[in-house]
């Protein structure tokens, strides 16, 4: 039991206590409702279950609601896809390492997936190649899978996700729950190929961590660094109200691309600036992919 | 046009080396920039890359304002000058206004000044000093030849002699001896109111003021009536030969002269005596190489200036004197341009360069 998953832990810990135990679960749970699930036993209902699972008999019965509970027949997989190029060692719009956000992201929903009895792999690399690491269903491994993210630095190679995108898109037959770690990616015809191709075949969910602002009230101080082509930014050019404006409304216009690319598609998206915004915001993601679908 | 202190301009520029190096060292100090992702958001936007432009354009402009405020600076601290060597011209006639101030012209003082006023107005140059006397001689003041103050003091004594109740303060220590309108006491006071008159000759081995007192002209423009009451140490005679010793004219006016040529002949009994004191005055006047007029006359104020001014044996020249003038105006007009150019330019220089550079810095320690 390594130390990034007692860091998510006692997160979800103080998350559990503001909201109901169960709820994360259920809505997790939910996810692959209806994919030849067997009966297993009967749970206590808790909101966020879907109404449809109650076993309205048993409830009846005992005079409290009660849901049925299943076991897969087949063990699931959780798919997570990130980004370990030297962008996940940039800030996010909180001020943290992204990577810190998603390592937090990932550490949620891995041990969710445990909870669930489901397995966890992960698919990661930057624009020199991409690695696949094996779907295992224990805490050691997801810490693992963790510290993959966690190690990524500025001497990484700069990071390239779609070409992780395309690698799952190639390797990866079976079903799958697919979670994107994806940062301010522009919404070009390479990502849009692939993301559709990736929601034909699998169950895609969509975290955005959310790059620090270049210009307008939130923008980073002091000097910046693109990690791109690790070169300064002069982002106090931005200060120019004219610049300002512009970058506001190119902003505003990506954002609008990746969401309309995504929501066309019924990709459930979700964005995290700051890591206490994690819980709440999977929460969210959860959700939206239970009722959009 | 040369440069006076010639070596500061390389000694500065290798001053401003230095510190330009120094300055490119210090770039070592590493201040960790904020790394972000996806820059491009920003730096490929038209207008970020339109004032990256500007912004580049300012900063070279900026440099190079800099770079002229230096040089410009250092030229004008190596003082550039142009030399030239002039001989002064100096003005070799002394003038000495030597007037009596006795009761009996105290009437007629006025009219004296007025032709005094006129005299000085004509002359040009000449060094004017101006002594009164009664049975005392008192300097109102030395030779000069600062007119404005000459005027002023004539003007002033104009005043003074028109009104008798100044007049009493303004000739004050006139009177110190008995007797009184002593013109042979008075005529030598202003002959030995010349600097150095007497001993030029013996003195001149000494220094060179005596040397440039040599050859000097002097003038005495005697105004009396030669009325002599009392016992003076030096009679008008004595006086007369002092001021030929001393190689000064004499230009006399009398105030009691009517134009009657032949005093001689006159039945009062007044007029021998003012004859005699006419004669006095014309033998004075023509034993120093003077002359002498009648106050009325109205020839004699451009009589005694033409005949002062023909007294100017040789043009004295001074040493040649070296003069340096500085010329700063062009050097720091180009400087006060430059500063003002950089004030306008308005480049957040110290913090954007050093920001710069330490991410330059920075990243060269990270990717080596």
């Amino acid at each position: 039991m390594g130390s990034l998953l007692t860091a998510v832990k006692s997160k979800m810990h103080i998350f559990a206590h503001r909201k109901a135990r169960g709820l994360l679960e259920g809505e997790y749970a939910s996810i692959f409702r209806g994919n030849g699930l067997d009966f297993d036993d009967l749970r206590d209902y808790v909101p966020g279950d879907e109404v449809r699972d109650i076993d309205w008999k048993a409830t009846a019965r005992t005079g409290k609601p009660l849901i049925k509970r299943y076991v897969a027949t087949r063990r699931q997989q959780l798919l997570l896809v990130a980004d370990t190029g030297r962008n996940m060692a940039a800030l996010a719009e909180g001020g943290e390492p992204k990577k810190d956000l998603a390592v937090m992201a990932m550490g949620v929903l891995g041990l969710l997936a445990l909870g669930h009895g489901d397995s966890v792999s992960l698919v990661h690399g930057d624009v020199a190649g991409t690695a696949a690491l094996p779907a295992k269903g224990t805490e050691h491994h997801v810490e693992m899978l963790l510290r993959h993210m966690d190690a990524v630095g500025l001497d990484h190679e700069p990071s390239d996700l779609t070409s992780q995108l395309e690698y799952v898109a190639a390797h990866y037959r079976q079903r799958l729950l697919l979670v994107v770690i994806a940062d301010d990616v522009l919404a070009d015809p390479r990502l849009a190929k692939v993301v559709r191709r990736l929601q034909a075949q699998h169950e895609v969910l969509w975290v955005h961590i959310v790059d620090a602002a270049l210009a307008g009230p939130r923008a980073v101080q002091g000097t910046a660094l693109d990690v791109a082509g690790m070169k300064p930014v002069l982002a106090f050019l931005a200060q120019d109200p004219a610049l300002a404006h512009s970058y506001a409304e190119a902003m505003a216009a990506r954002a609008r691309g990746l969401a309309e690319m995504l929501s066309t598609h019924g990709i459930a998206t979700a964005s995290i600036a700051t890591t206490g915004e994690v819980m709440g915001q999977i929460f969210l993601l959860l959700e939206r992919h239970r009722r959009g679908r | 046009m040369a440069l006076k202190y010639w070596w500061l301009l390389p000694l500065g520029l290798a001053a401003v080396a230095a510190v330009v190096i120094l300055l490119w060292r210090r770039q070592g100090i590493v201040i960790s920039p904020t790394p972000v992702a996806h820059a491009e958001r920003l730096t490929e936007l038209p207008a970020y890359k339109q004032a990256l432009a500007s912004y580049r354009k300012r900063l070279v402009a900026a440099v190079v304002a800099l770079a002229v405020l230096a040089v410009s600076l250092l030229v004008a601290a190596a003082r550039p000058v142009s030399e030239s060597s002039t001989v002064p011209e100096q003005f070799n006639r002394d003038i000495m206004l030597c007037l009596d101030v006795s009761g009996s012209m105290l009437d007629t003082d006025v009219a004296i000044m007025g032709v005094f006023s006129q005299l000085v107005g004509k002359f040009q140059g000449e060094r004017i000093a101006m002594t009164i006397f009664d049975s005392s001689a008192v300097m109102v003041f030395p030779l000069t030849d600062d007119y404005e103050f000459v005027a002023g003091e004539l003007a002033a004594a104009t005043k003074a002699l028109g009104s008798a109740d100044i007049a009493i303060d303004y000739l004050a220590g006139t009177h110190e001896a008995d007797g009184s309108s002593l013109i042979g006491d008075g005529l030598a006071s202003c002959v030995k109111g010349f600097p150095a008159a007497e001993n030029t000759a013996a003195k001149s081995a000494v220094g060179d003021n005596s040397a440039a007192e040599k050859g000097r002209s002097r003038s005495i423009i005697l105004a009396t009536d030669n009325m002599l009451a009392g016992r003076p140490l030096f009679t008008l005679e004595q006086a007369t030969e002092l001021a030929k010793t001393a190689n000064t004219r004499v230009y006399a006016f009398n105030p009691n002269d009517y134009g009657s040529s032949d005093y001689g002949s006159n039945e009062f009994g007044m007029f021998p005596l003012l004859g005699d004191a006419a004669v006095g005055l014309k033998q004075t006047a023509s034993a120093t190489g003077g002359a002498y007029y009648a106050l009325e006359s109205e020839e004699a104020v451009a009589s005694i200036v033409e005949k002062v001014q023909a007294t100017e044996a040789s043009r004295l020249l001074g040493a040649p004197h070296k003069s340096l003038v500085d010329h700063p105006g062009v050097p720091l007009g180009i400087a006060a341009v430059a500063l003002l150019a950089l004030a306008l330019l308005r480049v957040p220089t110290s913090a954007t360069a050093r920001a710069t550079a330490s991410v330059s810095a920075w990243v060269r320690r990270v990717r080596p």
